[in-house]
Protein backbone atom coordinates (compact mmCIF):
# COMPACT_ATOMS: atom_id res chain seq x y z
CA UNK A 1 0.00 0.00 0.00
CA UNK A 2 1.45 3.32 -0.57
CA UNK A 3 1.39 5.60 2.43
CA UNK A 4 -0.63 8.74 2.49
CA UNK A 5 0.54 12.01 2.30
CA UNK A 6 -1.96 12.58 5.02
CA UNK A 7 -0.79 9.83 7.29
CA UNK A 8 1.35 12.00 9.55
CA UNK A 9 0.68 10.37 12.83
CA UNK A 10 3.01 7.34 11.70
CA UNK A 11 4.60 6.24 15.36
CA UNK A 12 7.34 5.11 14.03
CA UNK A 13 8.78 8.08 11.88
CA UNK A 14 7.06 11.09 14.67
CA UNK A 15 9.84 13.53 15.18
CA UNK A 16 12.10 13.84 13.00
CA UNK A 17 15.98 12.45 13.88
CA UNK A 18 17.24 15.69 15.05
CA UNK A 19 14.72 17.04 16.83
CA UNK A 20 14.01 13.82 19.06
CA UNK A 21 16.78 12.18 21.30
CA UNK A 22 18.25 8.78 19.65
CA UNK A 23 17.39 5.98 22.18
CA UNK A 24 20.51 5.73 23.23
CA UNK A 25 20.44 9.51 24.48
CA UNK A 26 17.10 9.12 25.96
CA UNK A 27 18.46 6.17 28.15
CA UNK A 28 21.53 8.44 28.83
CA UNK A 29 19.42 11.52 29.94
CA UNK A 30 16.64 9.11 32.25
CA UNK A 31 19.89 7.68 33.72
CA UNK A 32 21.49 10.90 34.42
CA UNK A 33 17.88 12.19 35.85
CA UNK A 34 17.50 9.28 37.98
CA UNK A 35 21.52 9.97 39.60
CA UNK A 36 20.66 13.54 40.13
CA UNK A 37 17.18 12.19 42.00
CA UNK A 38 18.99 9.67 43.67
CA UNK A 39 21.77 12.60 45.09
CA UNK A 40 19.38 14.63 46.28
CA UNK A 41 17.14 11.84 48.25
CA UNK A 42 20.89 11.17 49.33
CA UNK A 43 20.85 14.60 50.77
CA UNK A 44 17.38 13.96 52.28
CA UNK A 45 18.68 11.12 54.22
CA UNK A 46 21.66 13.00 55.47
CA UNK A 47 18.54 15.63 57.17
CA UNK A 48 16.06 12.90 58.22
CA UNK A 49 18.56 10.49 59.96
CA UNK A 50 20.05 11.93 62.75
CA UNK A 51 23.06 9.40 63.42
CA UNK A 52 24.10 7.34 61.19
CA UNK A 53 26.64 4.36 62.58
CA UNK A 54 28.87 2.55 60.68
CA UNK A 55 29.82 -1.55 61.18
CA UNK A 56 32.72 -2.96 60.34
CA UNK A 57 35.16 -5.88 61.13
CA UNK A 58 38.56 -6.82 59.86
CA UNK A 59 37.07 -10.81 58.68
CA UNK A 60 33.75 -12.40 57.92
CA UNK A 61 32.17 -14.63 60.64
CA UNK A 62 33.32 -12.55 64.22
CA UNK A 63 29.70 -10.96 65.00
CA UNK A 64 29.41 -7.95 62.58
CA UNK A 65 25.64 -9.00 61.87
CA UNK A 66 24.86 -9.87 65.39
CA UNK A 67 26.28 -6.54 66.81
CA UNK A 68 24.34 -4.65 64.00
CA UNK A 69 21.26 -6.12 64.54
CA UNK A 70 22.12 -6.10 68.72
CA UNK A 71 22.90 -2.50 68.81
CA UNK A 72 19.64 -1.12 66.45
CA UNK A 73 17.68 -3.12 69.15
CA UNK A 74 18.79 -1.96 71.64
CA UNK A 75 18.78 1.31 70.58
CA UNK A 76 14.94 0.44 69.62
CA UNK A 77 14.28 -0.39 73.26
CA UNK A 78 15.35 2.70 74.30
CA UNK A 79 12.70 4.30 72.29
CA UNK A 80 14.39 5.17 69.05
CA UNK A 81 13.72 4.92 65.87
CA UNK A 82 16.35 2.99 63.89
CA UNK A 83 16.47 1.23 60.93
CA UNK A 84 19.38 -0.98 59.52
CA UNK A 85 20.85 -1.10 55.97
CA UNK A 86 22.54 -4.59 55.21
CA UNK A 87 25.14 -4.03 52.44
CA UNK A 88 27.00 -6.82 53.27
CA UNK A 89 27.06 -8.40 50.10
CA UNK A 90 29.81 -11.50 50.95
CA UNK A 91 26.10 -12.76 53.55
CA UNK A 92 23.57 -10.43 53.97
CA UNK A 93 22.35 -12.10 56.97
CA UNK A 94 20.70 -9.70 59.14
CA UNK A 95 17.04 -10.28 57.38
CA UNK A 96 17.09 -13.83 59.22
CA UNK A 97 18.47 -12.10 62.52
CA UNK A 98 15.31 -10.20 62.45
CA UNK A 99 12.63 -12.38 61.78
CA UNK A 100 12.67 -11.46 57.95
CA UNK A 101 13.72 -14.02 55.94
CA UNK A 102 12.78 -14.63 52.90
CA UNK A 103 11.47 -10.74 51.92
CA UNK A 104 11.89 -9.69 48.81
CA UNK A 105 12.37 -6.05 47.75
CA UNK A 106 8.99 -4.01 48.40
CA UNK A 107 9.45 -0.57 45.73
CA UNK A 108 6.10 1.48 45.62
CA UNK A 109 6.41 4.32 43.26
CA UNK A 110 9.86 3.89 42.25
CA UNK A 111 11.14 4.30 46.20
CA UNK A 112 12.10 1.07 48.20
CA UNK A 113 9.99 -0.03 51.29
CA UNK A 114 12.16 -1.14 54.14
CA UNK A 115 10.65 -3.99 55.61
CA UNK A 116 10.20 -3.98 59.70
CA UNK A 117 11.30 -6.21 61.50
CA UNK A 118 11.35 -6.47 65.40
CA UNK A 119 10.60 -3.91 67.71
CA UNK A 120 9.48 -1.99 64.59
CA UNK A 121 12.89 -1.94 63.11
CA UNK A 122 13.56 -0.85 59.31
CA UNK A 123 15.52 -3.39 57.53
CA UNK A 124 17.23 -2.64 53.83
CA UNK A 125 19.47 -6.12 52.64
CA UNK A 126 21.21 -7.14 50.17
CA UNK A 127 19.44 -10.35 50.86
CA UNK A 128 16.24 -9.00 49.37
CA UNK A 129 17.98 -8.30 46.10
CA UNK A 130 18.66 -12.23 46.06
CA UNK A 131 16.64 -14.95 44.27
CA UNK A 132 17.46 -17.49 46.29
CA UNK A 133 19.21 -16.70 49.18
CA UNK A 134 20.81 -19.97 49.14
CA UNK A 135 22.58 -19.52 45.74
CA UNK A 136 25.82 -17.59 46.16
CA UNK A 137 25.89 -14.75 44.02
CA UNK A 138 28.69 -13.27 42.13
CA UNK A 139 28.83 -9.68 42.38
CA UNK A 140 30.95 -7.99 39.93
CA UNK A 141 32.45 -4.38 41.07
CA UNK A 142 30.17 -1.95 39.06
CA UNK A 143 26.95 -4.08 39.96
CA UNK A 144 27.79 -4.17 43.41
CA UNK A 145 28.42 -0.88 43.64
CA UNK A 146 25.81 0.35 41.59
CA UNK A 147 23.44 -1.31 43.15
CA UNK A 148 24.75 -0.12 47.20
CA UNK A 149 24.31 3.47 45.61
CA UNK A 150 21.04 2.74 44.54
CA UNK A 151 19.68 1.05 47.68
CA UNK A 152 21.36 4.73 49.79
CA UNK A 153 19.37 7.12 47.15
CA UNK A 154 15.93 4.76 46.56
CA UNK A 155 15.34 4.13 50.48
CA UNK A 156 12.08 5.68 51.95
CA UNK A 157 13.62 5.58 55.56
CA UNK A 158 11.23 8.40 56.65
CA UNK A 159 12.76 9.88 60.29
CA UNK A 160 15.28 8.20 61.71
CA UNK A 161 16.99 8.25 64.78
CA UNK A 162 19.78 6.11 63.91
CA UNK A 163 20.49 4.25 60.73
CA UNK A 164 23.01 0.70 61.64
CA UNK A 165 25.12 -0.26 58.52
CA UNK A 166 26.16 -3.46 58.11
CA UNK A 167 29.56 -3.41 55.90
CA UNK A 168 31.48 -5.99 54.24
CA UNK A 169 34.01 -7.20 56.29
CA UNK A 170 37.44 -6.18 55.26
CA UNK A 171 38.67 -3.11 53.51
CA UNK A 172 36.80 -3.18 50.12
CA UNK A 173 35.42 -0.23 47.87
CA UNK A 174 31.92 -0.35 49.45
CA UNK A 175 32.82 1.52 52.30
CA UNK A 176 34.12 4.26 50.54
CA UNK A 177 31.44 4.97 48.15
CA UNK A 178 29.17 4.53 50.93
CA UNK A 179 30.73 6.83 53.30
CA UNK A 180 31.28 9.22 50.31
CA UNK A 181 27.61 9.10 49.49
CA UNK A 182 25.92 9.29 52.80
CA UNK A 183 26.29 12.65 54.30
CA UNK A 184 27.84 13.15 58.22
CA UNK A 185 28.63 9.62 59.23
CA UNK A 186 28.83 9.61 62.91
CA UNK A 187 31.64 6.95 62.99
CA UNK A 188 32.43 3.17 62.71
CA UNK A 189 32.18 0.86 65.24
CA UNK A 190 34.38 -2.25 64.96
CA UNK A 191 33.41 -5.56 66.00
CA UNK A 192 36.66 -7.95 66.73
CA UNK A 193 36.87 -11.54 69.05
CA UNK A 194 39.85 -12.08 71.24
CA UNK A 195 41.68 -13.90 68.67
CA UNK A 196 40.96 -11.85 66.02
CA UNK A 197 43.31 -8.96 67.67
CA UNK A 198 45.45 -9.39 65.14
CA UNK A 199 43.60 -8.18 62.29
CA UNK A 200 43.72 -4.69 64.19
CA UNK A 201 47.45 -4.92 63.38
CA UNK A 202 47.12 -3.51 59.54
CA UNK A 203 48.23 -1.02 57.95
CA UNK A 204 45.63 -0.85 55.22
CA UNK A 205 42.86 -0.50 57.59
CA UNK A 206 43.67 2.23 59.62
CA UNK A 207 44.52 4.20 56.30
CA UNK A 208 41.04 3.11 55.15
CA UNK A 209 39.66 4.12 58.14
CA UNK A 210 41.14 7.65 57.11
CA UNK A 211 40.61 8.05 54.11
CA UNK A 212 36.90 8.09 54.50
CA UNK A 213 37.30 10.42 57.06
CA UNK A 214 34.89 8.80 59.47
CA UNK A 215 36.00 8.70 63.06
CA UNK A 216 36.25 5.33 65.20
CA UNK A 217 33.70 5.25 67.94
CA UNK A 218 35.58 2.26 69.08
CA UNK A 219 35.86 -1.35 69.46
CA UNK A 220 33.33 -3.82 70.51
CA UNK A 221 35.31 -7.03 71.48
CA UNK A 222 32.43 -10.07 70.51
CA UNK A 223 32.12 -13.27 72.04
CA UNK A 224 34.43 -12.44 74.99
CA UNK A 225 33.90 -14.99 77.55
CA UNK A 226 31.11 -17.77 78.32
CA UNK A 227 28.94 -17.48 81.28
CA UNK A 228 27.97 -21.12 82.52
CA UNK A 229 25.67 -21.17 85.78
CA UNK A 230 24.62 -23.95 88.34
CA UNK A 231 23.49 -24.63 91.62
CA UNK A 232 24.43 -26.55 94.56
CA UNK A 233 24.66 -26.81 98.52
CA UNK A 234 24.13 -22.85 99.40
CA UNK A 235 27.32 -20.70 100.55
CA UNK A 236 29.62 -23.54 99.77
CA UNK A 237 32.94 -23.60 97.32
CA UNK A 238 32.79 -24.45 94.08
CA UNK A 239 35.31 -25.39 91.36
CA UNK A 240 35.10 -25.40 87.81
CA UNK A 241 38.46 -26.55 85.32
CA UNK A 242 37.93 -24.33 82.57
CA UNK A 243 39.70 -24.18 78.99
CA UNK A 244 42.95 -24.41 79.47
CA UNK A 245 43.15 -26.27 82.54
CA UNK A 246 42.53 -23.02 84.35
CA UNK A 247 40.66 -23.36 87.42
CA UNK A 248 37.72 -20.83 88.66
CA UNK A 249 36.52 -20.78 92.44
CA UNK A 250 33.75 -19.32 93.17
CA UNK A 251 30.80 -19.75 96.02
CA UNK A 252 26.85 -20.61 95.68
CA UNK A 253 24.23 -18.09 96.97
CA UNK A 254 22.06 -18.20 99.32
CA UNK A 255 19.94 -20.39 97.29
CA UNK A 256 22.48 -22.19 96.16
CA UNK A 257 23.14 -20.58 92.86
CA UNK A 258 26.66 -19.89 91.04
CA UNK A 259 27.76 -17.94 87.74
CA UNK A 260 31.55 -18.26 86.38
CA UNK A 261 32.38 -16.57 83.28
CA UNK A 262 35.05 -18.19 81.36
CA UNK A 263 37.37 -17.14 78.83
CA UNK A 264 36.96 -19.19 76.00
CA UNK A 265 39.39 -17.13 74.08
CA UNK A 266 41.87 -14.89 75.98
CA UNK A 267 39.87 -12.23 77.10
CA UNK A 268 40.35 -8.51 77.42
CA UNK A 269 41.92 -8.14 73.40
CA UNK A 270 39.47 -5.76 72.58
CA UNK A 271 39.80 -3.45 75.50
CA UNK A 272 44.03 -3.68 74.94
CA UNK A 273 43.75 -2.89 71.25
CA UNK A 274 41.24 -0.14 71.38
CA UNK A 275 43.59 1.40 74.31
CA UNK A 276 46.87 0.79 72.53
CA UNK A 277 45.17 2.60 69.57
CA UNK A 278 43.67 5.15 70.97
CA UNK A 279 40.38 4.42 70.09
CA UNK A 280 37.73 4.09 72.74
CA UNK A 281 36.73 0.46 73.71
CA UNK A 282 32.88 0.45 73.67
CA UNK A 283 32.54 -2.95 75.95
CA UNK A 284 32.86 -7.12 75.31
CA UNK A 285 29.84 -9.11 74.18
CA UNK A 286 29.72 -12.48 76.04
CA UNK A 287 29.39 -15.87 74.17
CA UNK A 288 25.72 -16.72 74.17
CA UNK A 289 24.84 -19.69 72.17
CA UNK A 290 21.60 -18.29 72.01
CA UNK A 291 22.28 -15.55 69.46
CA UNK A 292 22.60 -18.66 67.13
CA UNK A 293 19.72 -20.15 67.81
CA UNK A 294 18.26 -16.36 67.47
CA UNK A 295 19.57 -16.48 64.43
CA UNK A 296 18.36 -19.38 63.01
CA UNK A 297 14.52 -18.94 64.16
CA UNK A 298 14.71 -15.46 63.41
CA UNK A 299 14.10 -14.32 66.93
CA UNK A 300 17.02 -11.90 68.25
CA UNK A 301 18.53 -12.56 71.75
CA UNK A 302 17.25 -9.29 72.53
CA UNK A 303 14.29 -9.78 71.66
CA UNK A 304 13.38 -13.27 73.74
CA UNK A 305 15.50 -12.13 76.55
CA UNK A 306 14.77 -8.43 76.96
CA UNK A 307 16.64 -8.59 80.46
CA UNK A 308 18.55 -11.13 79.97
CA UNK A 309 23.04 -10.69 80.27
CA UNK A 310 23.30 -10.26 76.24
CA UNK A 311 20.83 -7.62 76.24
CA UNK A 312 22.58 -5.70 79.38
CA UNK A 313 25.88 -6.25 77.61
CA UNK A 314 24.28 -4.32 74.34
CA UNK A 315 22.74 -2.03 76.13
CA UNK A 316 26.22 -0.82 77.66
CA UNK A 317 27.66 -0.87 74.88
CA UNK A 318 24.75 1.42 73.43
CA UNK A 319 25.69 3.92 76.03
CA UNK A 320 29.19 3.83 75.23
CA UNK A 321 28.63 4.60 71.77
CA UNK A 322 26.02 7.06 72.68
CA UNK A 323 28.02 9.09 74.76
CA UNK A 324 30.37 9.31 72.18
CA UNK A 325 28.40 10.84 69.60
CA UNK A 326 26.24 12.43 71.39
CA UNK A 327 26.24 15.98 72.47
CA UNK A 328 29.15 16.22 69.98
CA UNK A 329 30.62 19.29 70.85
CA UNK A 330 31.10 17.91 74.38
CA UNK A 331 29.02 19.99 76.63
CA UNK A 332 31.44 22.63 78.20
CA UNK A 333 33.88 23.19 75.18
CA UNK A 334 34.09 26.94 74.08
CA UNK A 335 35.91 27.28 70.50
CA UNK A 336 36.68 30.66 69.67
CA UNK B 1 50.19 10.67 80.67
CA UNK B 2 47.19 10.18 82.67
CA UNK B 3 44.49 8.78 81.13
CA UNK B 4 41.95 10.97 82.53
CA UNK B 5 43.16 14.43 81.39
CA UNK B 6 40.65 17.59 83.57
CA UNK B 7 37.98 18.58 81.26
CA UNK B 8 39.05 21.39 78.56
CA UNK B 9 36.42 24.30 78.55
CA UNK B 10 38.00 26.65 76.17
CA UNK B 11 39.80 26.63 73.46
CA UNK B 12 41.30 30.29 71.81
CA UNK B 13 42.80 29.97 68.36
CA UNK B 14 45.46 32.84 68.16
CA UNK B 15 47.43 33.51 65.64
CA UNK B 16 50.36 30.92 66.25
CA UNK B 17 49.12 29.26 69.14
CA UNK B 18 46.09 28.14 71.07
CA UNK B 19 45.44 29.40 74.26
CA UNK B 20 43.62 26.36 76.24
CA UNK B 21 41.86 26.70 79.08
CA UNK B 22 41.02 23.78 81.59
CA UNK B 23 38.09 23.30 84.18
CA UNK B 24 40.40 24.09 87.13
CA UNK B 25 41.15 27.39 85.49
CA UNK B 26 44.39 26.56 84.57
CA UNK B 27 45.70 27.98 81.23
CA UNK B 28 48.11 26.30 78.73
CA UNK B 29 49.51 27.36 75.40
CA UNK B 30 49.96 25.06 72.48
CA UNK B 31 51.45 25.59 69.07
CA UNK B 32 49.77 24.86 65.49
CA UNK B 33 53.73 23.22 64.96
CA UNK B 34 53.46 21.46 67.98
CA UNK B 35 49.90 19.96 67.12
CA UNK B 36 50.89 19.22 63.63
CA UNK B 37 54.07 17.89 64.26
CA UNK B 38 52.07 15.28 66.87
CA UNK B 39 49.24 14.16 64.14
CA UNK B 40 48.23 10.73 64.86
CA UNK B 41 47.58 10.18 61.44
CA UNK B 42 48.47 7.04 60.21
CA UNK B 43 50.69 9.01 57.84
CA UNK B 44 52.41 11.23 60.42
CA UNK B 45 52.92 8.56 63.34
CA UNK B 46 55.50 6.44 61.88
CA UNK B 47 57.82 9.30 60.48
CA UNK B 48 58.06 10.45 64.19
CA UNK B 49 59.58 7.10 64.90
CA UNK B 50 62.87 7.61 63.55
CA UNK B 51 65.17 10.69 64.07
CA UNK B 52 65.66 11.58 61.01
CA UNK B 53 62.09 11.53 59.60
CA UNK B 54 61.18 13.10 62.63
CA UNK B 55 63.15 16.15 61.87
CA UNK B 56 62.38 16.29 58.33
CA UNK B 57 58.13 16.30 59.58
CA UNK B 58 59.47 19.04 61.87
CA UNK B 59 61.01 21.22 58.96
CA UNK B 60 58.00 20.77 56.57
CA UNK B 61 55.90 21.74 58.90
CA UNK B 62 57.33 24.94 60.03
CA UNK B 63 57.94 25.31 56.24
CA UNK B 64 54.06 26.09 56.00
CA UNK B 65 52.53 29.22 55.73
CA UNK B 66 51.14 30.08 59.03
CA UNK B 67 47.18 29.59 59.40
CA UNK B 68 44.63 28.89 62.22
CA UNK B 69 43.42 25.86 61.61
CA UNK B 70 39.36 25.17 62.10
CA UNK B 71 38.88 23.22 64.84
CA UNK B 72 36.10 20.24 65.59
CA UNK B 73 34.81 18.23 68.14
CA UNK B 74 35.08 14.51 67.34
CA UNK B 75 32.14 12.82 69.47
CA UNK B 76 33.40 13.63 73.40
CA UNK B 77 36.52 12.23 73.08
CA UNK B 78 38.45 14.18 70.12
CA UNK B 79 39.67 17.28 68.61
CA UNK B 80 40.14 17.39 64.73
CA UNK B 81 42.09 20.43 63.21
CA UNK B 82 41.14 21.18 59.77
CA UNK B 83 43.87 22.88 57.85
CA UNK B 84 44.45 24.72 54.29
CA UNK B 85 47.64 22.88 54.06
CA UNK B 86 49.21 19.98 55.47
CA UNK B 87 47.62 16.89 57.09
CA UNK B 88 44.33 17.11 58.67
CA UNK B 89 43.66 13.84 59.10
CA UNK B 90 44.92 13.44 62.62
CA UNK B 91 41.84 12.77 65.28
CA UNK B 92 43.56 14.37 68.80
CA UNK B 93 41.90 12.59 71.30
CA UNK B 94 42.02 15.13 74.90
CA UNK B 95 44.76 13.23 76.69
CA UNK B 96 47.03 13.58 73.23
CA UNK B 97 46.29 17.65 73.77
CA UNK B 98 46.80 17.44 77.58
CA UNK B 99 50.14 16.06 77.00
CA UNK B 100 50.90 18.69 74.55
CA UNK B 101 49.94 21.48 76.56
CA UNK B 102 52.17 19.62 79.31
CA UNK B 103 55.18 19.62 77.14
CA UNK B 104 54.88 15.59 77.20
CA UNK B 105 55.22 13.36 74.51
CA UNK B 106 52.11 12.44 73.40
CA UNK B 107 53.31 9.56 72.21
CA UNK B 108 54.74 8.62 75.19
CA UNK B 109 58.04 7.43 74.23
CA UNK B 110 56.30 4.66 71.96
CA UNK B 111 57.48 4.20 68.87
CA UNK B 112 54.24 4.10 66.36
CA UNK B 113 52.54 1.03 65.15
CA UNK B 114 49.79 0.57 63.04
CA UNK B 115 46.58 -0.66 62.55
CA UNK B 116 43.44 -0.19 64.37
CA UNK B 117 42.02 -3.19 63.49
N1 LIG C 1 28.41 -13.39 70.99
C1 LIG C 1 28.10 -14.48 70.28
N2 LIG C 1 27.87 -15.65 70.89
C2 LIG C 1 27.59 -16.77 70.17
N3 LIG C 1 27.51 -16.81 68.85
C3 LIG C 1 27.73 -15.67 68.18
C4 LIG C 1 28.04 -14.45 68.84
N4 LIG C 1 28.21 -13.49 67.91
C5 LIG C 1 28.01 -14.09 66.72
N5 LIG C 1 27.71 -15.39 66.86
C6 LIG C 1 27.44 -16.35 65.79
O1 LIG C 1 28.53 -16.40 64.91
C7 LIG C 1 28.09 -16.49 63.57
C8 LIG C 1 28.61 -15.32 62.75
O2 LIG C 1 28.01 -14.12 63.24
P1 LIG C 1 27.59 -12.95 62.25
O3 LIG C 1 27.01 -11.88 63.08
O4 LIG C 1 26.77 -13.46 61.13
O5 LIG C 1 29.04 -12.54 61.73
P2 LIG C 1 29.46 -11.58 60.54
O6 LIG C 1 28.31 -10.71 60.21
O7 LIG C 1 30.65 -10.86 61.08
O8 LIG C 1 29.84 -12.48 59.41
C9 LIG C 1 26.57 -16.55 63.61
O9 LIG C 1 26.17 -17.86 63.58
C10 LIG C 1 26.25 -15.92 64.95
O10 LIG C 1 25.03 -16.38 65.47
MG1 LIG D 1 27.08 -10.66 58.45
Amino acid sequence: MAESPLSVHDPNSEGSQDMKPSPQQQKQMEQAYAQMKRKMSMQEIGKKIKHKIMVLSGKGGVGKSTVSTGLALSLAQRGHSVGILDIDITGPNVPKMMGLDGRRLHVEEGRIHPAQGHLGVKVISMAFLLEDEDTPVVWRGPIKLGAIQQFIGDVEWGQLDYLIIDFPPGTSDEPLTVAQSLPDIDGMVIVTTPQDVALLDSRKSITFSESLKVPVLGVVENMSGYTIRGNGPSNSQVTISGPGGKSHNTTTDEEGNFSVTLDIFKEGGGKSTAEEFGVPFLGALPFDPGFVRGGDDGVHRIVSEPEGESAIAFSKVVESIMEQIGSSSGPGLEII
Amino acid sequence: MSSNPPELIRLERRDLDMLLTYESGDQFTVTYDDIRYSCPCAKCSPLRNEDESSKSLRRQIEALSPEKPKVKPVGKYALAFEWDSGCSSGIYRFERIWALANNQDPDDGRAYVHGVW
